[in-house]
C-alpha cells in the first residue's frame, strides 16, 4: 500500500498507481485530455497538473507515480489559472469552423470533450481560437472518419487509439516544432496508410478533430441505447443514438462506452458496428406485409405466381397460416420446413423451433446459415461433448501463450477479437500460427504463415498432430484421460508421416514440424477457427480434427488454452442453443432421448417428432425432389447469402409455398408467396449469444418502421393463426400458448426449459455485461470456462 | 548526389545499411541517415522498403510507414525532398538569432534567390532551416555539407559559399 497525502487528507491506496489513477480511485476527478485510462500515458497536455510539496512547478498526474510520503494539492487558484492559460495556449491553433450543427443551428461545437473544459474553465473557445483556419477542413478522403485537423490539439490519443487498440498504426506526430502535426502514415491519407475505417480514433478524439462523417450534420443524440452489435459472433456492446423525429425516430449514429465493465469490446467497435447502421433506415425496408395476388383473391397455391401486393396483418397471416397448414396437411408434417437464423433473437429462434416441433409436428428446423456449410461447433460437439467454445475471448487475449488461426479471416470476420489477437502479439509476444489457403491479414503478425492447398485443412492438422506424436511433443496424460479417442487416433494415423501429410496438404514439411514446434512449446496454446474450414464436404471432419489437435497438445482445461470456434452471424451459437437445429431441442437436449422430449411435451402439451429433421442442405434438396412442399424463411436472403444460388433458386420455385419473413427486400423476395416485414435489431428487445456463450441484451432503440412487427410477435400470431385453423387442441400445459405479453416473458419460458439458461432474465442482464452459460440459477454468476469432461453432451449416449 | 536512385540502387543500399545497422528499433535512424547521406534525401518508397526490413511483430516491433516517416520527418539532418549538391543548415535557434543569424541568412538567400526550404533552379544548393547545432558560443552557425562555420558575418557569406563552386 501506498500513503500519501491527497489535498490535506491521509489516503491509502494500492501499489503502481499514478497520482491521477489514486485520485479517481478516491473519487477526487483531475481535468484531463490527452489521458485516457484505456491507453498509455502520454503526459503531453499538462491539464492534469498539481501541486506537489517540493516540486518547483506543477507536476503532471497522469504520470507521476503515487508514493509514500506525497503531498499533493489537486485544485488551488493557481492550478487553474494555470489550466487556464494551457486551455488558451491549446485554442491559440485551434479554430472550428462552425459546421457543427447542434439541433439544427450552425455554432461552435458545445459538446466534445475539450469544449466542455474550456466552458469548465471559463475559457472562451470564440475569443481565444486562433483567427483564421490554418489547414484544410475536411481534409481525407475517408468515406468514414471526418478530419478536420484545425481542432486538433495534438494530444496524441488517436496515434494511441490506433497503435494500442486497433494496432493499425496509421496516425503518427510528424515534423517538428511549430509544423509539427498529425499525419497519417507518410503524410498521406488514412486508406493509403493502413486504415481499417474502425472508428477507433473518432471515439478517443476528445476535440471531435476526428469525427463521423456520416452524421456530421445529424446533432446531438436525444437518447443513447445500449444493446448488442449484431453483425458478428464477439457480441460488441454499443449505443445506437437515436434523434427523436415526428416523423419516425432514426439511429443517427453508433457510438461505443466504457461505462459497463467488462463489456467484450469496451470503447473499440470495428468498421461493421460503428458505421453499418444505415440498413436500419434503408429505402428497400418492407413496411407492410405482402402476398400474392392470386391468394389474395382465394386462390389455391401452386397457382402459378402473380404480382406481390401490400396487405394487412391478419390476412397476410391467414394466408402464411392456410398455406403451411395445407402442406402439413396434404404431404405430412415432414413436408414443411423450418429456416430459423443466427440473426434473430434467442427468444424468437426459441419461439420457431417451438412453432416446428408443437404446432407443425417436425423437426425440419434448421439455422440458414448451415445450407452452404457446416456448423463450426457440430465437430465439437461429436468429438469433445461440446456446443461451444468452452473459454472466452478475455481469456484467450490474455493468457494463451500460442494461437493456431485457421479457416478464418480473423481480422475482418470478427476485428474486434482480431485486433485483441494483435495486442497480444505484440505485447507479450503471443506466438500466431496461420494456417490458410491465402494470405490474410492477421499472417502479418504471425511467427509462421502456412499457406496449405484449399479445402486441405485436415490433412494439415492430420500433420500437425503427427509431428506431435513423432517428437513426443504431445500432452502424455491423453492416453489416460482420452484412451479410446487416442488409440482410435493412433491407429487412424499409424501407417502416416508428417512428410506425407505436408505433401497432401501442400506445405513444406519443415513448415509442419515448425507450426508442432511453436504450438507444443508456447503453452498454453489454443485454436481459432471460422467458417473458412467449415465447407459441406469437409467441415465436420475439419472440426474433428481440430478437437484431437486440442487434445493431443493437453490445453483444453487450462486458462489460455481451448478451442475457439467462431460463428459467423451475431446469435448463430444462440439459435443453435434455441433448438434451432433437426435434432436438438433447447439446451442440446436430443429430440430422440425420451427423457428430454418428455419434458418438452408436458411442457407444451403436445406429442414431439422423435426422430432428427432435415439439415437446411437437405431440406434444399428434399424441396427440389418434391418432397418437402412448403418453407418458413426468416432473416436471411438465402440468394445472396449461399455460393449456389441456382440450386436454392430451383428449390424454392419448386416449393408449394413459401414464407419469407425479412426486414428489407432482397433477391429471395421474388420466391416468396407471403412476405412479412420483420424488423432489425434496433426495433425489438431479446437476447443474443456470442461465441463465447455470453447472453447479452439487444434493446429496442425505435419503433418498427412502417407496419413491421418484431419477429417473435409475428412467429407467435402464426402459431396461432395455424392453431386456429386446424382447430388444434393441445393437452392443458404450463407452456402450450402462445400469449407472449413481450420477449422477457418468452426469456422465463426458455429458462425454465433449458438447464443452461436456467439463470437468466432480461432484469439481470440489464444490470450486467452479460452472462455466460452454464446459468444455472438466479444466482449464478456465469461460467467463463466450461470444464471439458464435467460439460458434455452426445447425441449417441442420449439417443 | 539527389537524383531518383533506381529500385536496385535503392534495395542495394537497404540492404548494405541493414547488414550494417541489424533489423532492431534503433536500427532505424542509422538507416534513414545512412540512406540520406547517400541519395540526399529519403525517397517516399524507401519508407516501405525500410518498414518491411524491420518489422518484426514477434519482437514486438510493428512498424508501420506512420513510424518511419514521424523518425524521418522530425530530423533536420534528415531531408524527405531531393536537394541540391551542396546542403547549407542554417541554424535558427534564438541563441544565433540573437546574435546577427537573421542577417547571415538573408545575406545567403540574396546570394543564391531562393529562401528556406528551397533549391536553386541548377540544384546546386539547398537550404535548409535546423535546430540548434550545439555551438551556441560561436554563432551565428551554419553547415555546408559536413563543414561547420561559426561567427559567420553577412559579408562572409560570398567568400564561404565560393569554396564550394
Amino acid at each position: 500500500m501506498v500513503k500519501f497525502k491527497l489535498n490535506g487528507q491521509l489516503v491509502d491506496v494500492q501499489d503502481g498507481l499514478t497520482v491521477l489513477q489514486a485520485a479517481e480511485s478516491l473519487g477526487i476527478s483531475i481535468p484531463t485530455l490527452c489521458y485516457h485510462k484505456d491507453l498509455s500515458p502520454f503526459g503531453g497536455c499538462r491539464l492534469c497538473v498539481v501541486e506537489v510539496r517540493g516540486a518547483r512547478l506543477p507536476m503532471t498526474s497522469c504520470n507521476l507515480p503515487a508514493t509514500t510520503g506525497l503531498i499533493v494539492q489537486t485544485e488551488s487558484p493557481a492550478l487553474t489559472r494555470y489550466r487556464q492559460a494551457v486551455l488558451r495556449m491549446l485554442l491559440s491553433n485551434y479554430y472550428d469552423a462552425s459546421y457543427t450543427r447542434n439541433n439544427g443551428s450552425t455554432g461552435l461545437d458545445e459538446h466534445s470533450e475539450f469544449a466542455r473544459l474550456c466552458r469548465e474553465y471559463h475559457v472562451d473557445v470564440s475569443q481565444n481560437m486562433a483567427p483564421r483556419p490554418l489547414r484544410p477542413i475536411d481534409s481525407d478522403p475517408n468515406p468514414f472518419v471526418w478530419v478536420d485537423m484545425n481542432k486538433c490539439i495534438q494530444c496524441t490519443r488517436c496515434v494511441r487509439a490506433c497503435a494500442e487498440i486497433q494496432g493499425r498504426f496509421v496516425w503518427t506526430q510528424a515534423y517538428r516544432g511549430y509544423q509539427a502535426r498529425i499525419v497519417a502514415g507518410a503524410d498521406s491519407t488514412m486508406l493509403a496508410s493502413r486504415c481499417e475505417s474502425c472508428g477507433a480514433c473518432v471515439a478517443y478524439c476528445p476535440t471531435r478533430a476526428l469525427d463521423n462523417k456520416m452524421s456530421m450534420t445529424a446533432g446531438q443524440a436525444d437518447r443513447l441505447v445500449r444493446t448488442t452489435c449484431t453483425y458478428c459472433s464477439v457480441g460488441c456492446q454499443l449505443d445506437l443514438n437515436v434523434k427523436e423525429n415526428v416523423s419516425g425516430d432514426q439511429v443517427i449514429r453508433v457510438t461505443s462506452h466504457h461505462e459497463t465493465p467488462d463489456t467484450v469490446n469496451r470503447l473499440h467497435l470495428c468498421l461493421k458496428g460503428r458505421y453499418g447502421y444505415e440498413f436500419i433506415h434503408s429505402p428497400t425496408r418492407h413496411t407492410r406485409p405482402r402476398v400474392r395476388q392470386h391468394l389474395l383473391e382465394g386462390g389455391a397455391s401452386g397457382n402459378g405466381r402473380s404480382k406481390l401486393v401490400e396487405t394487412d396483418w391478419d390476412t397476410a397471416l391467414e394466408i402464411a397460416a392456410r398455406g403451411l397448414s395445407a402442406a402439413r396437411r396434404t404431404h405430412g408434417s415432414q413436408a414443411v420446413g423450418v429456416l430459423a437464423s443466427g440473426r434473430l433473437l434467442n427468444e424468437e429462434n426459441y419461439l420457431l423451433n417451438k412453432l416446428a416441433r408443437q404446432v407443425l409436428g417436425t423437426n425440419n428446423i434448421d439455422c440458414s446459415a448451415y445450407l452452404y456449410a457446416t456448423s463450426v461447433t457440430d465437430g465439437l460437439i461429436d468429438s469433445l461433448g461440446l456446443p461451444a467454445m468452452p473459454t472466452s475471448f478475455e481469456d484467450i487475449a490474455n493468457n494463451a501463450s500460442s494461437l493456431l488461426v485457421i479457416g478464418s479471416n480473423l481480422t475482418e470476420q470478427h476485428p474486434v477479437f482480431g485486433a485483441r489477437i494483435r495486442q497480444a502479439v505484440l505485447r507479450r509476444k503471443l506466438k500466431l500460427v496461420v494456417a490458410s489457403p491465402d494470405f490474410v491479414n492477421i499472417a502479418e503478425y504471425a511467427a509462421l504463415a502456412v499457406y496449405h492447398q484449399p479445402h486441405r485443412e485436415a490433412a494439415l492438422v492430420n500433420g500437425l498432430m503427427l509431428c506431435l506424436l513423432e517428437k513426443g511433443w504431445h500432452d502424455p496424460s491423453v492416453a489416460t484421460s482420452h484412451p479410446t479417442r487416442f488409440a482410435a487416433l493412433q491407429k487412424a494415423l499409424e501407417s502416416r508421416t508428417p512428410r506425407w501429410a505436408a505433401e497432401q496438404a501442400g506445405v513444406s514439411v519443415e513448415a509442419l514440424y515448425k507450426s508442432a514446434d511453436i504450438l507444443a512449446h508456447h503453452r498454453p496454446s489454443a485454436i481459432v477457427w471460422s467458417v473458412g474450414l467449415a465447407d459441406p464436404e469437409h467441415g465436420q471432419s475439419n472440426v474433428e480434427a481440430l478437437a484431437s489437435l486440442a487434445l493431443l497438445l493437453g490445453d483444453l482445461n487450462k486458462p489460455g488454452g481451448g478451442v475457439i470456434p467462431l460463428h459467423t452471424q451475431a446469435n448463430l451459437q444462440g439459435a443453435c442453443d434455441m433448438g434451432a437445429r433437426p435434432g436438438w431441442l433447447p439446451g442440446y437436449q436430443w429430440c430422440s432421448d425420451q427423457q428430454s422430449r418428455l419434458k418438452f411435451e408436458q411442457a407444451w402439451g403436445a406429442e414431439l417428432p422423435s426422430q432428427p429433421g432435415l439439415p437446411a442442405s437437405e431440406m434444399m434438396r428434399q424441396a427440389n425432389a418434391g418432397r418437402v412442399r412448403a418453407l418458413y424463411i426468416l432473416g436471411e436472403d438465402l440468394l445472396n447469402s449461399t455460393p449456389q444460388a441456382a440450386a436454392v433458386r430451383h428449390s424454392l420455385e419448386a416449393c408449394d409455398f413459401v414464407i419469407l419473413q425479412e426486414p428489407a427486400a432482397s433477391e429471395t423476395t421474388r420466391y416468396a408467396d407471403v412476405v412479412l416485414p420483420g424488423v432489425t435489431f434496433a426495433e425489438k428487445t431479446g437476447t443474443y449469444t456470442n461465441a463465447e456463450r455470453r447472453v447479452q441484451l439487444v434493446r429496442q432503440a425505435i419503433q418498427p418502421v412502417g407496419k413491421a412487427r418484431p419477429d417473435w410477435q409475428i412467429i407467435a400470431g402464426l402459431a396461432q393463426r395455424i392453431i386456429q385453423f386446424e382447430q388444434r387442441r393441445f393437452h392443458t400445459a404450463y407452456y402450450a400458448g402462445w400469449d407472449y405479453a413481450d420477449s422477457d416473458q418468452i426469456m422465463l419460458e426458455i429458462a425454465r426449459l433449458t438447464p443452461i439458461y436456467a439463470g437468466v432474465t432480461h432484469a439481470r442482464l440489464a444490470h450486467s455485461a452479460g452472462l455466460q452459460w452454464p446459468v444455472t440459477s438466479v444466482q449464478d454468476p456465469g461460467t467463463q470456462r466450461l470444464a471439458i469432461d464435467a460439460f458434455s453432451i452426445h447425441r449417441e449416449q442420449l439417443a | 548526389m539527389s537524383d531518383q536512385p533506381s529500385q536496385t540502387e535503392l534495395d542495394a543500399l537497404l540492404e548494405q545499411a541493414v547488414r550494417r545497422h541489424g533489423v532492431g528499433r534503433d536500427a532505424l535512424i542509422p538507416i534513414l541517415s545512412e540512406v540520406n547521406k547517400s541519395i540526399g534525401y529519403i525517397p517516399a518508397e524507401a519508407f516501405g522498403k525500410i518498414r518491411r526490413r524491420l518489422n518484426t511483430p514477434q519482437e514486438g516491433l510493428f512498424l508501420a510507414d506512420s513510424h518511419v516517416f514521424a523518425v524521418a520527418s522530425f530530423y533536420q539532418m534528415l531531408s524527405l525532398q531531393p536537394t541540391g549538391a551542396h546542403v547549407i543548415r542554417y541554424c535558427e535557434s534564438a541563441p544565433c538569432h540573437v546574435v546577427g543569424a537573421r542577417q547571415v541568412l538573408e545575406a545567403i538567400q540574396d546570394e543564391l534567390g531562393i529562401l528556406p526550404g528551397e533549391t536553386t533552379r541548377d540544384r546546386e544548393w539547398s537550404l535548409i532551416p535546423t535546430s540548434c547545432i550545439g555551438v551556441c558560443g560561436v554563432g551565428p552557425v551554419f553547415l555546408i555539407d559536413q563543414d561547420l562555420y561559426g561567427n559567420v558575418t553577412p559579408d562572409r557569406v560570398h567568400e564561404i559559399l565560393d569554396r564550394y563552386r
